[in-house]
């Protein structure tokens, strides 16, 4: 791996700066037995997880920071087995949604919301955002995606600003201010080796090399600046300083970079039974408990987990077909039960996950990581069977929210809620201060926290 | 279209779905503010002019004393003692010039009295201290995007900023009332500047080359070497590749690539050599397939981000030759440009592929019977019928391009180093010092005279990095470090003296780049010292020069152009409108206008005034015209009905107007008064409390606005909002001529819109008791000289505005432009000149 190869790799997401992202095709440099072998060796290693961000809190907060995990699928949920048939708190639950009874007064299951679109495969690439990428000229932040927009807001106070993880291929779900595909890490292994996985002392020597190169860039540029800084009238100053802080804030951004590459990362054991001969479920809950462990060390506060349309769901229970090919059920009540197998599978990995999150106490203030969790849950596709993209199927959990239970969110006319309403509110609560986003009209107020 | 909302709130994109309500809330306090004119107040302060004057007479009545409607008093406009409030003074003279203070119903002015009091306020502005004292100079703004990339381009003299997409990482630029010009809204972060130098870096890597030079190779592509890429996350599904005959394109949503030659190897000059033909145009019906029979068959190469786009010859050979210099990592791809093969099913392209069935069926009905015949449905599957697309995939014959096979040769180059190396850096093996070599690139990049001592921190740079990086390298990062820096990111600072200044903004304002070396000379010999000079070279840059940046930027920022599928039209009931892009066509309409009005020098207010546009086929079908031909090429016609002509008829006003399903004569109104009109209405206070009104009972728009009128608060604002807007109330969310109202009631039907709602009623009547029974009268309305002085007005605020990067508050030296403009007949190249000749251009 060249310099100049390195730096392009590595600088090529303006908010994933920290690592490099990894290539689908792609490793970081070790051999395959290797890396068996450091995965093997690392177990009994899970004491007291050192919290990775501790070292640059800049204050010791009074509460945890919020983390934000984002779960989606293509093909939205079977609407007779997702929607609970009544509304309120005391929802009887729905069979897809029963793994997720635990949770019930943490949960705030969403009826008659979505981007309105039209229906038909491909929209579902704007659920985080309500905008097509052929649309996304139209906002100055493109088709940015919901996660990418967190993952900014979070900076380089973490290792990554972001993590997006799936079994295969992806679905298309994140997307970066410039409408840009960011590309889910789509082999367990491979999400291992970058989260939890050293660098090797060559990559970080590269990696310092070009930190240093931008650094004395900015060195160049600031020395120069004080004296037109100095000069400058009050007319002037105003947009001076604005630069004069830009330079000021990218040189402790690259500090920090630089303290990343010389911390070691957090350790994890997870056994190695998830490798290729694992089930799907097997590799699912390694690599949601992947994204729970980084919530925990604080090596992210912003994860996307995806459920691709052509992952071979069939050694699941009960499944025989394509997870496409079951969506077309014609209303066939065999293959119905196989996609709400799919389905429910999804919802088990989730909740087994959130369970995990509730279990791990916060550092900071007494709640679980999962209080301090935005989870949502959704698809940008209403129901594959319809091909329709109306009355999305979305699900919100944890973040300390006062949960609704399952609502009606129609207003008086009976219109469907905008979801970027719903976004505009999880972004609020992220303490992302904006008073609209996309095709808002206004936040989700029925959601509402402490 | 947040534009037309308060400006405070534009920043952000707000949806306007509810916007009725919001905007009746909003605009409230406006009129509340500068019109109303209803209670008489007792009370009068003392003001500079006498009891008696007409002033007072005509005024006084309402806008006096401590609870002055409108939150407008005459004390505002100064007493003896003070000169009053500029903004007021400004305001209540532009109402009064345009006639709408003081309203009929509360006093007439005569003529000579009106005369009396627009000299009596402006005189009031000219002697004020704001006028007196007004400081033209401008704070520096960041380039936009566009800025930054075409001065790259220039500063370093190559052809663009490469093919490998270098700055696909920058942060895209906020507008501000459309413009992206906007120094507040442009800002600059630390994000911004890490993507800048990231941006440059990856610039320069593909034009200064180090290194032993790389080796030429030959590729040979083979059709069936040419395969189709995914377009969806299915990667598992083999791709499309072609036959020992020819690659044919289908599908254009779908890409081609080349195995051998997928991405370029090594940065270089290669010569691209693609044997090529077009197929069965015309041989399904234009009305199934969505393309035209007179359209050529086009193809498009895409070199990263640089697209050639050739026509191909019907079924014969045609070899496209191209010399480009590519940089690593540039993708090749291939495309088949149209807006047709969408028209059936959902869009997507396997569903055209029944149209092969159809033709089948009525041309070779043996054919079809086989293929029918032979059709065995699976137990459990679904029984799919023979018109079904899946049984026709293989006998598509659909217009396409096919590619018989291609040559690749490269890299290429001129001389080792390449002489877009040696260009840029001279000699860097020979005597000359650091400075003399870099010198001339920041002389260029930083459009100004580079003073003694201003590059040692880059010389230092340069220097500290030879040893470890190499010379080359070394002076790489001097020229990032030069172009990172605020002389060149942000628009002439304090550091470039008047003449300098002068000639990079009218670059920027005209060609949104570095000053040529003809501008910066012209304005270091004060050759562009006069209106009649500015006039001339604007007049031979519209010529010979490429002003395409300006014809491209400035009428899609003036009317907000970005935002027309912000809302757009629902896909159900308006599928031709998405299916055929209309909205691509919608704003190509308005440029070429646009491009009109400039190369042919007409006057300004042939905006409003033409009984022309510029439509395509496309459009015609919107426009329910039939005598055009039918091809996507634009083309002038005459509208003969008076209903449309200029900007006012056009597609991309009445869409970018209107909500998915309706329309509102209050988002078109707001859209004239602002965009074409110069009225702002400004926002009420937070605490403005608005009753909503019952509007169960209504059936239509009209019925709508009136119950809100039944408000008082409504009232005051709407009686002045509304008439600007009702005249284009028999345009649908597309721009189509409709006589009813679409009946809501119904689900929308695929086939067509139903228009058996209540009957239009387009007429309406203004404050100053003008009325109007529909668009017709309306446009004459609006080309009296009054109102043509108004647009004027606004057009060149519009100007200013592009070019300042931030409103022009001072009245009285657009009225001077706006004189001088008027004076040449509203000729656009004397406006754009009387405009680049201002104080406010000028800055001083």
């Amino acid at each position: 791996m060249g310099h100049t190869r390195l730096s392009a790799t590595s600088l090529k997401n303006p908010f994933d700066l920290t690592e490099v992202t990894i290539e689908p095709n792609g490793s970081i440099g070790l051999n395959a037995c290797e890396r068996r072998t450091l995965l093997k060796g690392l177990g009994g290693t899970l004491a007291l997880p050192f919290l990775e961000s501790d070292a640059f809190a800049k204050k010791t907060p009074d509460k945890e920071p919020l983390r934000f995990l984002v779960v989606g699928n293509p093909f939205g949920m079977h609407p007779g087995n997702f929607f609970p048939m009544d509304f309120g708190k005391d929802y009887q639950s729905s069979p897809t949604l029963k793994s997720l009874d635990w949770l019930r007064d943490r949960l705030t299951i969403i009826s008659h919301t979505d981007h309105n679109m039209v229906s038909g495969h491909g929209r579902e690439i704007s659920f985080l955002s309500g905008v097509l990428p052929t649309d996304a000229q139209s906002f100055p932040e493109k088709n940015m995606s919901l996660d990418q927009l967190f993952a900014r807001h979070v900076g380089s106070q973490v290792r990554f600003p972001s993590v997006g993880a799936s079994l295969d291929s992806g679905i298309r779900m994140s997307w970066t201010a410039n409408g840009v595909e960011k590309l889910p890490i789509t082999d367990p292994q491979q999400l291992f080796n970058h989260l939890f996985l050293n660098l090797t002392d060559q990559q970080k020597k590269l990696r310092k090399q070009m930190i240093a190169r931008n650094a004395s860039i900015l060195d160049t540029v600031g020395d120069q600046f004080s004296e037109t800084i100095k000069r400058a009238s009050g007319k002037d100053r105003e947009r001076l300083q604005q630069f004069e802080t830009s330079v000021r804030e990218l040189e402790l951004t690259l500090s920090d970079r630089l303290t990343w590459i010389d911390r070691n990362k957090p350790k994890l054991d997870l056994g190695s039974d998830f490798l290729a001969d694992g089930t799907i479920r097997k590799k699912y809950e390694a690599i949601f408990d992947m994204i729970a462990y980084a919530f925990e060390t604080d090596l992210t506060r912003v994860a996307t987990i995806e459920f691709p349309a052509e992952l071979n769901y069939t050694d699941l229970s009960g499944v025989n077909r394509s997870y496409h090919g079951c969506t077309h059920n014609g209303r066939g009540e065999d293959l119905v039960n196989e996609l709400v197998a799919i389905e429910s599978f999804q919802i088990e990995c989730l909740s087994r996950c959130l369970k995990k999150l509730d279990s791990i106490r916060v550092s900071h203030g007494d709640e679980s990581m999962l209080d301090r969790t935005i989870v949502l849950f959704g698809s940008g596709m209403g129901y594959g069977g319809t091909h329709s993209n109306r009355d999305l199927p979305i699900l919100v959990a944890g973040g300390g929210f006062k949960h609704l239970g399952h609502v009606d969110v129609r207003d008086n006319a009976g219109r469907n809620m905008p979801l970027c309403n719903l976004y505009l509110t999880l972004m609020q609560r992220f303490g992302i201060e904006r008073d609209s986003f996309n095709t808002s009209t206004g936040s989700f107020e029925a959601l509402d926290w402490s | 279209m947040h534009a037309f909302l308060p400006k405070y709130e534009s920043h952000h994109l707000m949806s306007v779905r509810n916007r009725i309500d919001h905007l009746f809330a909003r605009l409230a306090v406006f009129f509340a503010t500068v019109l109303a004119f209803a209670i008489a107040i007792t009370s009068q302060p003392k003001t500079a002019i006498g009891e008696e004057s007409p002033l007072h007479a005509h005024c006084g009545d309402c806008h006096a004393g401590n609870d002055a409607e409108g939150d407008f008093s005459l004390g505002q406009i100064g007493s003896d003692a003070d000169n009053g409030d500029y903004h007021a003074l400004s305001r209540s003279l532009e109402r009064i010039t345009a006639g709408e203070m003081p309203p009929p119903t509360s006093s007439v002015l005569s003529t000579s009295e009106k005369a009396a009091i627009v000299h009596f306020l402006k005189q009031r502005l000219r002697s004020h201290p704001d006028q007196i004292n007004r400081d033209y100079r401008l704070p520096p703004r960041r380039l936009n995007n566009r800025e930054f990339e075409n001065s790259v381009r220039d500063a370093l003299m190559i052809e663009d900023v490469g093919t490998h997409q270098p700055t696909d990482n920058l942060i895209g630029d906020s507008r501000f009332a459309g413009f992206d010009t906007h120094g507040q809204t442009l800002g600059f972060s630390n994000f911004h500047l890490e993507q800048y130098i990231e941006s440059l870096r990856s610039i320069m890597d593909a034009t200064i080359l180090s290194g032993e030079q790389r080796p030429s190779e030959r590729y040979e592509v083979q059709p069936t070497q040419i395969f189709s890429a995914h377009t969806s996350q299915n990667i598992n599904r083999p791709e499309r590749r072609g036959r020992p005959t020819g690659f044919d394109f289908l599908d254009p949503k779908q890409l081609a690539y080349f195995a051998p030659f997928k991405t370029v190897p090594a940065t270089g000059w290669y010569k691209i050599s693609i044997r090529c033909t077009a197929l069965d145009r015309g041989y399904y019906p234009a009305t199934e397939t969505g393309i035209h029979d007179a359209d050529p068959i086009k193809l498009v190469i895409q070199l990263g981000n640089r697209h050639r786009e050739f026509e191909l010859p019907d079924e014969e050979v045609m070899v496209i030759n191209l010399q480009e210099w590519l940089a690593e990592g540039t993708r090749l791809r291939l495309r088949y440009p149209t807006d047709g093969l969408t028209l059936r099913g959902n869009g997507n392209f396997k569903f055209q592929n029944a149209i092969a069935g159809e033709y089948i069926k009525k041309h070779d009905p043996n054919l079809y019977k086989r293929v029918a015949d032979a059709i065995v449905t699976k137990p459990g599957r679904r029984v799919l019928r023979p018109e079904s697309w899946h049984h026709w995939v293989d006998y598509w014959r659909g217009p396409r391009p096919r590619i018989l096979g291609a040559t690749i040769e490269g890299p290429f180059y001129d001389s080792w180093p390449p002489r877009r190396h040696t260009a840029l850096l001279p000699e860097l093996e020979s005597g000359k010092t650091v400075e003399d070599l870099i010198r001339p690139i920041a002389t260029r990049a930083w459009r100004r005279t580079v003073h003694d001592g201003e590059l040692d921190h880059i010389v230092d740079l340069i220097e500290a990095n030879e040893e470890k990086l190499g010379k080359t390298e070394a002076f790489k990062e001097g020229i990032v470090a030069l172009l990172a820096s605020p002389d060149f990111l942000l628009t002439a600072t304090e550091k470039s003296n008047a003449n300098e200044r002068f000639a990079s903004k009218f670059s920027l304002f005209l060609h949104s780049t570095l000053p040529d070396t003809r501008l910066i000379q012209q304005a270091n010999t004060n050759q562009l010292s006069t209106f009649e000079s500015v006039h001339e070279e604007v007049r031979r840059r519209i010529r010979s020069a490429n002003i395409q940046p300006f014809l491209q930027e400035f009428p899609y920022g003036w009317l907000n152009l970005s935002e027309i599928n912000f809302m757009s039209p629902d896909p159900d009931r308006y599928r031709f409108y998405h299916r055929k892009r209309l909205s691509e066509d919608m704003c190509n309409e308005v440029l070429t206008f646009f491009n009109h009005v400039v190369e042919q020098d007409l006057p300004i207010t042939e905006f409003l005034e033409a009984d022309y546009s510029f439509i395509n086929a496309d459009l015609a079908n919107i426009y329910e015209v039939s005598d055009i031909k039918q091809d996507s090429h634009m083309r002038r016609y005459h509208f003969h009905n008076g209903r449309r002509g200029g900007l006012l008829g056009m597609g991309a006003f009445l869409t970018l107007t209107a909500d998915s399903l309706g329309t509102s004569p209050i988002h078109r109104a707001t859209f004239v008064m602002e965009n074409l009109m110069g009225i702002h209405p400004t926002p009420p206070p937070a605490d403005v409390k608005i009753e909503e009104p019952d509007i169960r009972a209504a059936r239509t728009m009209k019925d709508v606005l009136r119950l809100h009128q039944s408000e008082q608060n409504c009232a005051t604002c709407h009686r002045n909002i509304d008439p600007f807007g009702w005249a284009f109330e028999n345009f649908d969310s597309v721009g189509a001529w409709r006589d009813t109202y679409e009946n809501q009631t119904e689900t929308p039907t695929k086939k067509h819109n139903r228009h058996d709602g209540p009957r239009i009623d387009a007429s309406s009547t203004f404050a100053d008791g003008t009325d109007y029974a529909d668009i017709n009268a309306f446009r004459r309305i609006i080309s009296t000289p009054e109102n043509q002085e108004r647009f004027a007005r606004c057009f060149i605020t519009k100007l200013l505005t592009y070019a300042n990067g931030e409103v022009p508050s001072d009245y009285l030296e657009i009225d001077t432009i706006l004189k001088r403009a008027k004076d040449h007949d509203y000729r656009i190249s004397a406006t754009i000149a009387a405009v680049i000749d201002s104080r406010l251009f000028r800055e001083e």
